[in-house]
């Protein structure tokens, strides 16, 4: 609830911005360490739009998914082996290429 | 009246990593360690705390968030530390836009630490960075093995992960060798404690490695 709230406040402030009428729909990308359920972000978001300029508009979610890769080895992998520790050097050398994503990718919007 | 597309490319949580920042400059400037103590309700935060504060030198501050009640807080203070309640009213987390207008009443230069006991919730409060230099992820024995596994962003995220009520082992089925070794998976540099507040295990290890973040902060 709390990311969608996160998510209509930065619409909110484009709107003002730019000026546009409505907000038609919203391209979400969001990662899959994000631990977010998108039927349930989808029904947080119709609730919370009604009154404002999004209301009506459709949520797209866009997954991500998890990567990590490893400095020791050079080696890449994804949610099979989930964590910090090398699935094969064993190295704790890790970083999580993605999937802590929240980010607008795009919007459709009414101009005036 | 026309429509059209735009590409937008904008993480969302901005605003909220500026408040954190801001934390974090401010509690650099005064030498303040912040502790973030993250765990389902029932865990054992609040007894962690209560076994914690007065008793290890450090002087303490305590950040109470809450969905509602003040029971914690009541728990908080009559420990004697210096603790301010945050409820959330419904809201499953805190944000550091809160914490921000929090800090400043709290006695900030007589301080060496402050924790955040959040909100009990496994999931939200490892989503939000309120500006803390350390998560601590607390699970307890009675929820069973599984937690990491099932709530992996809290434990790759924390700094250190403590198992509470140890003393109920001989109780309750439960994995040790699971639990310990999907949390190393999942973050092998954290900091493992297991820990019971009934007889005493693993207080003095938490207070070494409470005494060695602020070190490390102070002198970094």
């Amino acid at each position: 609830m709390s990311l969608v709230s996160a998510i209509l406040e930065s619409l909110e402030k484009m709107v003002d911005e730019n000026g546009w009428s409505s907000v038609k729909s919203v391209t979400l990308r969001v990662g899959a360490m994000r631990q977010v359920i998108p039927d349930v972000m989808k029904f947080a978001f119709d609730v919370s739009v009604k009154g404002t300029p999004m209301e009506g508009a459709e949520l797209a979610i866009i997954s991500v998914p998890i990567k990590f890769s490893c400095r020791g080895c050079g080696a890449h992998w994804g949610e099979e082996e989930l964590g910090y520790l090398c699935p094969f050097c064993g190295g704790t050398n890790v970083d999580m290429d993605q999937g802590m994503e929240l980010e607008l990718e795009s919007l459709e919007v009414q101009e005036r | 009246m026309t429509t059209k597309k735009v590409e937008v490319q904008q993480a969302v949580m901005a605003a909220d990593l500026s408040y954190a920042q801001k934390i974090k400059d401010r509690l650099r400037e005064k030498g303040i360690l912040m502790v973030n103590l993250i765990g389902s309700p029932g865990s054992g935060k609040t007894t962690l705390l209560e076994k914690t504060l007065g008793k290890d030198g450090l002087r303490a501050a305590v950040i109470e968030g809450d969905v509602a009640t003040d029971r914690d807080a009541k728990r908080i203070e009559a420990t004697g530390v210096p603790s301010i309640q945050i409820n959330t009213d419904g809201g499953c987390h805190l944000e550091a836009n809160w914490v921000d207008s929090t800090i400043d009443k709290l006695p900030l230069d007589e301080l060496d630490i402050i924790f955040v006991e959040n909100v009990g919730n496994l999931v939200c409060p490892a989503e939000f960075d309120i500006g803390e230099d350390h998560k601590v992820a607390i699970s307890s024995v009675p929820e069973g093995p599984d937690k990491p596994l099932k709530y992996p962003l809290l434990f790759t995220e924390a700094s250190a992960v403590v198992l509470t009520k140890t003393d109920l082992l001989p109780y309750v089925p439960f994995d040790l060798d699971l639990y310990w070794g999907d949390v190393g998976k999942l973050n092998p540099k954290a900091k493992r404690l297991d820990m019971s507040c009934v007889k005493g295990e693993g207080l003095e290890e938490w207070s070494r490695i409470l005494r060695g973040w602020l070190e490390e902060k102070r002198n970094g």
